[in-house]
C-alpha cells in the first residue's frame, strides 16, 4: 500500500502536474489564436473580395479535410525536410490554431449568414462604411451566435492537444503514455489522464457558459429552466 | 452650394433586376420643408426608389443632387456623407439589435461622425426624449414594442442632422394601436420644417402630412399632383381604382 502511495507521489503526481502544464501552454495560445483566425477567415469568408474568399475557402478545404495528425507530421517532419525546422511545441501550436481556426470560421460564416440584411443597411443609411458596420454592429452580433459552436471546438480542442505527443511534445497524454509503458500500468494511468481531460473540459464548459451569460442580450434570454 | 436650388433632386433613375425593369426612370425635386409621399401598390418600385436614392441599392442610370452637388458611388467619402444627410426610416426598422435604444441612437454620432461619447450620449437622450422614449433608453430593441422601435430608429435618423428623411412604409409592420404613436412623431418632424419623402400605404396620413401625392406602378409615376386631386379627383384609371380600394378596405375596417 505505502509503495503505491510513494509511486503516485513520486512519480504520478509530477509527471501529471508538467504533462497538464504542457497541454495548457498547448490550449491556451492555440486556442486564442485559432479563434482569431477562425473569425478573420469566416468574416472573409462572407464578406471579402472574390480573391480574399476565394483563398480563405481554400484554406479550409485543406485544412479541414486533412486529418489532424497529418497536419501535425506536416509541420513538425515534413517540412524539415525544406530545412523550415519547428521545435514540437511551435509545430503543435500552428497545427492545431491552423486546424481549429478552418473549424471556427465554419461557425462564425453561418453566424455572419444568420444576421438579417437589414442590420447592414441600418449601418450604411447612417453613413458607416462596410468595413465599419461590419466591426460595430455585424460582428458583435454574430460573434455571440457563433459561440456555442466556437465553444465546442474549444473543447474539441482540448481533446485533440493529446495528439501533440506523437511530435514528440510531451503532454498530458504523453506522460501518462510513458508512465504507463514504464510501469506496465495502462489501466492507471491512462483513466488518471482521462480524468484530468475531463476537468479540464469541465473548466472550459463553465467559462464558456459564464461568458455566454454576459453577453446575452436583453429580450433574448433563454427560458429559464 | 448654388443657390435655390432644390435639397434632393432626382433625375431619370432606373433600375433592373435581371430583365425586370423595376424603376423606368424616375424624376421629382424635393425643395426644403417640402413633403412629398409615394402610393401605389405593392412591386411598384417604390421601396426600391427609396434604397436608390439612398444608394443602398444600386441603380443603372440617373443622378441625385443634394443641394446642387451631384453624388455618385465613386467617391465613397462623399457617398457617406451623403448618406448622413440623408436620413432613412425603413419598414421593419432595422434597429441594431445588440445595443440598448440610447446606443442605437449614439453610434452613428460616435463612430460615424467621430463625435465624443458623452457628447454624444447627450445628443441620443435629446432625440430620445424628442420622439417621447426617454425613459426607455436602457431598453434593448427586443424589449420594445413596434411603435417604440419605429421612433427609436428615426431618433437616430435625426440624430445625425439629416436634411431630408425618407420614410419606407413606416408604419406598414405596426398593430393598427401602434400606427399613431408614430405617426404623430412624423407629424412633428412636418411641424418643424422637415423635408420627408413617404412612402406609404396610409393614404389618409399621406394626404394630411404631403403636398404632393405621386402615384406609382410597374416602375413609372402615373400621376403626381396635391393630396385632395389624387385621393379623389384623379384622372388616371389606375389611380382611381387604387384609391378607391384601399378607401373602401378602410371604410370597411373603421
Amino acid at each position: 500500500m505505502t509503495s503505491e502511495i510513494l509511486f503516485l507521489r513520486n512519480e504520478v503526481t509530477p509527471a501529471m502536474i508538467r504533462g497538464v502544464w504542457m497541454s495548457i501552454r498547448l490550449i491556451v495560445p492555440s486556442a486564442i489564436f485559432g479563434l482569431i483566425i477562425g473569425i478573420v477567415v469566416g468574416t472573409l469568408r462572407v464578406y471579402g473580395h472574390s480573391f480574399l474568399k476565394a483563398a480563405a475557402n481554400i484554406y479550409v478545404t485543406f485544412f479541414r479535410g486533412f486529418p489532424l495528425l497529418v497536419q501535425l507530421y506536416l509541420w513538425y517532419f515534413g517540412l524539415a525536410r525544406f530545412g523550415i525546422f519547428f521545435t514540437p511545441y511551435t509545430a503543435a501550436v500552428i497545427g492545431f490554431s491552423l486546424c481549429s481556426g478552418a473549424y471556427h470560421s465554419e461557425y462564425v460564416r453561418g453566424a455572419l449568414l444568420s444576421i438579417k440584411s437589414g442590420q447592414m443597411l441600418g449601418a450604411q443609411s447612417l453613413g458607416f462604411s462596410k468595413t465599419q458596420a461590419l466591426f460595430s454592429i455585424i460582428l458583435p452580433q454574430a460573434v455571440r451566435r457563433a459561440l456555442p459552436g466556437c465553444g465546442n471546438e474549444l473543447i474539441y480542442l482540448i481533446k485533440y492537444s493529446s495528439l501533440a505527443y506523437m511530435v514528440t511534445c510531451i503532454e498530458l497524454t504523453g506522460e501518462a503514455k510513458i508512465l504507463a509503458s514504464l510501469y506496465f500500468k495502462y489501466m492507471e494511468m491512462f483513466f488518471i489522464a482521462g480524468v484530468i481531460y475531463l476537468v479540464l473540459v469541465s473548466v472550459a464548459t463553465w467559462l464558456l457558459s459564464t461568458v455566454e451569460n454576459r453577453l446575452i442580450i436583453p429580450g433574448f434570454e433563454p427560458p429559464r429552466a | 452650394m448654388p443657390e435655390n436650388a432644390p435639397v434632393l433632386k432626382v433625375e431619370n433613375i432606373k433600375k433592373r433586376f435581371g430583365k425586370t425593369e423595376i424603376l423606368k426612370g424616375i424624376s421629382f425635386e424635393l425643395n426644403k420643408g417640402d413633403i412629398k409621399a409615394i402610393i401605389g401598390p405593392s412591386g411598384g418600385g417604390k421601396s426600391t426608389l427609396l434604397h436608390c436614392i439612398n444608394f443602398l441599392t444600386r441603380f443603372d442610370e440617373g443622378h441625385i443632387w443634394l443641394n446642387g452637388i451631384e453624388v455618385s458611388y465613386t467617391d465613397k467619402r462623399e457617398l457617406y456623407a451623403y448618406r448622413q444627410k440623408v436620413g432613412m426610416i425603413f419598414q421593419d426598422f432595422n434597429l441594431f439589435d445588440h445595443l440598448s435604444a440610447l446606443q442605437n441612437v449614439q453610434i452613428g454620432l460616435v463612430r460615424v461622425k467621430k463625435m465624443p461619447k458623452a457628447e454624444a450620449k447627450e445628443r441620443a437622450m435629446m432625440e430620445l426624449e424628442r420622439v417621447g422614449l426617454k425613459e426607455h433608453y436602457a431598453k434593448y430593441p427586443a424589449e420594445l414594442s413596434g411603435g417604440q422601435k419605429q421612433r427609436v430608429s428615426i431618433a437616430r435618423a435625426l440624430a445625425m442632422d439629416p436634411e431630408v428623411i425618407l420614410l419606407d412604409e413606416p408604419t406598414s409592420a405596426l398593430d393598427p394601436e401602434l400606427i399613431g404613436e408614430v405617426q404623430s412623431v412624423i407629424q412633428d418632424l412636418a411641424s418643424g420644417g422637415m423635408t420627408m419623402m413617404l412612402v406609404t400605404h396610409e393614404i389618409g396620413f399621406a394626404g394630411s402630412l404631403a403636398k404632393e401625392i405621386m402615384f406609382m406602378d410597374e416602375g413609372v409615376v402615373l400621376e403626381k399632383g396635391a393630396p385632395k386631386k389624387i385621393l379623389s379627383e384623379a384622372t388616371c384609371d389606375r389611380t382611381r381604382e387604387f384609391c378607391a380600394k384601399i378607401i373602401h378596405l378602410h371604410h370597411k375596417s373603421a
